[in-house]
């Protein structure tokens, strides 16, 4: 899957479960505070993610995680785009 | 899934519970994918509201399935520690019909999802076959 279309999904997958202006999921945004996660919301994330990207997403890799952008490279590491 | 794990004598092994907020009878099936229990309504189940059992035990019922299917599961591994769920949320919540007292309510509970200790879980009650009510529940495991 071409980086593009990546973002374009996340895009729109994201701001429809989180119930967040697509416009706030660019790459430089904390992915966290943008999307107003607390802890109990990381399960509901996992399972869009496995919805949508078709991978299941581990503890150890949202440790990985900061900014959209963290996760745009996590998504092509893990579909070996 | 297995038929009738724990009985009703030995269920407070599994759920922290105690009469009267007891809202399971019997855990009759569990695996990773999920749990089945059964309760009867007595005469004098607390949650009865002019004959009629109210929502929010139906959703304790599930609570509590869940509580008894973890614990149950957690039993069979050696040397683990006991440990206490908590209800994080319930969503999609969904009322269909309610029942009354001597009804026996059958309660299934799937395991969607799982991230670290929380399990994300959707459980109906039944009773009769006729759906009562549904919902999401996010459990912590500690």
């Amino acid at each position: 899957m071409e980086r593009t279309e990546i973002i374009s999904r996340t895009k729109d997958f994201l701001s429809r479960e989180f119930e967040v202006d697509p416009s706030v999921i660019v790459p430089e945004n904390n992915l966290q505070e943008s999307l107003d996660l607390d802890s109990l919301d990381y399960v509901d994330l996992v399972v869009v993610i496995e919805e949508n990207l078709g991978f299941k997403p581990t503890a150890d890799d949202f440790k990985t995680i900061v900014t959209f952008e963290d996760f745009f490279n996590l998504v092509e590491q893990k579909l070996g785009a | 899934m297995n038929t009738m794990l724990v009985s009703q004598e030995n269920i407070k092994n599994y759920i922290p519970q105690r009469e009267p907020f007891i809202m399971i009878d019997a855990l009759v099936a569990a695996s990773d994918a999920g749990f089945q229990t059964q309760f009867t309504i007595s005469d004098d189940n607390l949650f009865l509201e002019e004959n009629k059992l109210s929502e929010s035990a139906l959703v304790e019922n599930i609570a509590q399935t869940c509580a008894a299917g973890f614990g149950y599961l957690n039993s069979l591994i050696e040397g683990a520690e006991p440990q206490l769920g908590f209800i994080g949320a319930v969503t999609h919540l969904e009322v269909f019909n309610t029942t009354q007292q001597g009804a026996l309510i059958e309660t299934e509970v799937k395991v969607l999802n799982t991230f670290e200790n929380i399990h994300l879980v959707e459980g109906i009650a039944r009773t009769a076959g006729t759906d009562l009510l549904k919902c999401q529940l996010k459990i912590v495991l500690a």
